[in-house]
């Protein structure tokens, strides 16, 4: 009743609310962007401000030579494309196979999926370590590839398969009925559909394989390898003593891939979002 | 449709790409260390000024030109990951040939049995050249697990103008007494300025290491057979400071919470007379503070002694290296007198070699803090909690509560006193 008879006053506080967690949100961001503008002396000012009084490049350009990021940005890149590929690859008939066959397996390899999230990754590291190591595979970005699908591999089982379960079953039923066999079917009925899903599932894995830092520190040890989380820990130091600047500055640098790569697939990705929302 | 063929084909060639790059990466690096042609070996330096950065870069140059046998390859670290890194790179046989940490963190892996003892392989030079005391902070067992490099003290950071506004004449002593400054700080405290900020947001370090000023051990025993003892001696700095905050009200109380960088802005703009911050804190006053703030580091802190913990940066070797001997040789050249002067003088930190202190002193002219952090050196010394297996935990878990807790006026310090007793007996299964 309220609702009705204050549509607009709604209206205004739902903007309200959307505008706090935008600034929630978004702010963390905004002052990394005025932070890597800043010079050492007005970070040390004791009055913060937003709008930096005297904006700086140097933060940049010591970012990308010290921390040689453009090569630690093409190194993560590979890695993360190469992990996103990997990972829709292998869940997509996984996801389907779970969906789509109620058997007893199902719940027991959904709850198999949610036990293996809860170990701490320090826990494997040293095992995973040695394995990767008999196939040489440590220190190589390769080996880095696979380690983060197999991370990346449950979340994206998990989201994919609530999205073909959320595809009518009909729909596959009336594509028999026109005389499409199976694969048919998979091609050209469940993957059109399930597009936005896949895009969804893809900016996950990309941006979990873009942002890890624990296995790119065990495994990575030559600088050649070095991703960009490995490579911008070097402006952190003994006793809270930080480079805040050029941090930022290189935080702020290797944000923009996945900040473009949202954007490029926005749309694409709050059609999935919100179909999984519901009917997940 | 063109365009999704082409991210297509690009996705699948970043693919190729990686594997085919990272494959040949791991063949060429695989050979390094064969018998054949010059060893190579790795140095994970942790330094983080530029300028150290460049002279530990300079150091591993010039070792290249002289020993074309002995190559050692640079590879940049982070303070801030080297624990972790190191637990599994020494379990897999895995770390770098010459290992940067520091000895707190260091103990714990030598006492696994993970460090090559360096004694047989040091130069006499290089043995007479660091203090005893240093030493002890890098013996475990009796072996020479590392080599002490750079060590840090915790010294007191003077607003000159406020202070001499105040009254209070600049300490130019040896040392400074623990009731001169907690004197000075209550003069220098007015309604808009507090005499000292002290960054106590993790306390137990600057509590157990400053303590040792009244006597204070903590701990008696090592390894995993160690007991506690919180007695007068233990609890006179964290009452000292109690006292400055509460009763004085000389400390700002929110100070207490801070980080010590934290503190800083507020040293910089004047709302505090002094600052308690580690000896290397003088690069970043040199670096920021505005040219018309005037600023000392005054004489070390001293009650019954200006003793405080030796907690040495340090370079080690894997005792599973193929070439502890080659990888000692690059260690002792590190520690030559200049070496060692033109890294610390970087990051502002103090040599652990006497030689290489009076270089510093030659290079900067004892200017800008030098000559007291230099003094400082001499005071350090091999703490008893350095060699207990079970010290990071009851830090972590049991000692920088209570004392945030004891700071934060929530507890008295009879509380204090047996939180400390008794969380040691839960974390040391006593």
């Amino acid at each position: 009743m309220s609702v009705r008879a204050h549509p607009t006053r709604t209206r205004s506080l739902q903007y309200v609310a959307l505008a706090g967690y935008l600034i929630f949100l978004g702010f963390p961001l905004l002052w990394m962007l005025s932070t890597a503008f800043k010079s050492s002396q007005e970070l040390a000012d004791i009055t913060p401000r937003l709008i930096p009084s005297d904006p700086i490049l140097d933060n940049f350009g010591d970012a990308i030579d010290r921390a040689d990021l453009v090569h630690a940005g093409a190194n993560s890149l590979q890695v993360a494309l190469a992990t996103t590929v990997l990972v829709i690859a292998m869940t997509l008939p996984a996801a389907y196979g779970l969906a789509r066959y109620k058997t007893w397996l199902r719940p027991v390899t959904l709850s198999w999926i949610l036990i293996g999230q809860v170990f701490p990754v320090i826990l494997v590291a040293i095992p995973l370590f040695l394995i990767l190591d008999q196939f040489s595979l440590t220190d190589s970005l390769v080996g880095l590839t696979i380690v983060h699908a197999v991370y990346a591999l449950p979340f994206g089982l998990w989201m994919l398969q609530g999205y073909i379960t959320a595809i009518p079953r009909d729909v596959e039923e009336a594509g028999a009925v026109d005389g499409a066999g199976r694969l048919r079917i998979l091609v050209s009925i469940i993957l059109p559909l399930l597009r936005p899903g896949v895009v969804a599932t893809a900016l996950f894995t990309f941006i979990a394989s873009w942002n890890e830092f624990f296995f790119a520190l065990v495994l990575i040890q030559d600088p050649d390898k070095y991703t960009l989380p490995r490579t911008l820990v070097r402006f952190v130091g003994a006793s809270d003593q930080v480079q805040l600047g050029p941090l930022a500055a290189g935080a702020l640098l290797a944000t923009l891939p996945s900040l473009v790569f949202f954007l490029l697939i926005q749309r694409r990705l709050t059609a999935g979002l919100l179909s999984g929302a519901v009917k997940g | 449709m063109n365009v999704k063929h082409l991210a297509g084909v690009a996705l699948v060639a970043c693919l190729v790409a990686s594997c085919a790059t990272s494959t040949n990466e791991s063949d060429e690096t695989s050979d390094s260390g064969d018998s054949e042609g010059p060893v190579t070996l790795r140095f994970n330096s942790l330094a983080f000024q530029e300028p150290t950065i460049e002279a530990s870069k300079a150091i591993v140059d010039a070792w290249n030109a002289e020993h074309p046998d002995i190559q050692v390859e640079y590879v940049q670290g982070s303070w801030d990951s080297v624990h972790d890194q190191l637990v599994t790179q020494l379990q897999t046989g895995k770390a770098p040939d010459i290992i940067h940490d520091e000895s707190a963190d260091i103990s714990g892996f030598a006492r696994q049995g993970y460090l090559a003892d360096l004694s047989p392989y040091l130069s006499d030079e290089v043995k007479d050249a660091v203090p005893e005391g240093v030493w002890d902070a890098v013996t475990v067992d009796d072996k020479v697990i590392a080599a002490p490099t750079l060590l840090q003290s915790y010294m007191v950071f003077a607003n000159t103008d406020l202070l001499q506004q105040a009254g209070v004449d600049i300490p130019a002593g040896e040392t400074w007494a623990w009731d001169d400054f907690q004197a000075a700080a209550a003069k220098a405290t007015t309604d808009d300025t507090y005499g000292v900020a002290w960054g106590l947001a993790e306390p137990t370090a600057t509590v157990t290491s400053l303590g040792m000023n009244f006597g204070a051990t903590f701990f008696d025993g090592e390894g995993d057979d160690a007991d506690i003892t919180v007695g007068d001696p233990e609890l006179a700095l964290p009452a000292r400071i109690h006292e400055m905050t509460y009763d004085d009200q000389s400390i700002d109380p929110t100070s207490l919470t801070l980080s010590g960088s934290d503190a800083l802005p507020g040293f910089l703009h004047g709302k505090y007379a002094m600052t308690v911050q580690g000896s290397y804190v003088a690069q970043q006053l040199v670096q920021d503070a505005p040219e018309d703030f005037h600023w000392a580091v005054l004489p070390p802190l001293s009650a019954e002694s200006a003793a405080q913990a030796a907690n040495p940066q340090t370079l080690s070797v894997p005792a599973e290296s193929p070439h502890v001997e080659e990888a000692a040789e690059f260690i002792d050249y590190f520690m030559a007198a200049q070496n060692l002067a033109k890294v610390a003088e970087g990051d502002w930190l103090i040599p652990a070699s006497s030689e290489a202190s009076d270089a510093v002193a030659a290079d900067t002219g004892g200017d800008n803090g030098w000559n007291e952090i230099l003094n400082s050196g001499e005071y350090l010394t091999k703490a008893p909690f350095q060699s207990v297996t079970n010290y990071p935990q009851w830090d972590d878990q049991i000692a920088t509560p209570a004392l945030q807790k004891y700071f934060a006026d929530e507890i008295s310090l009879d509380e204090l006193q047996a939180e400390l007793t008794d969380g040691w007996a839960d974390v040391s299964g006593g």
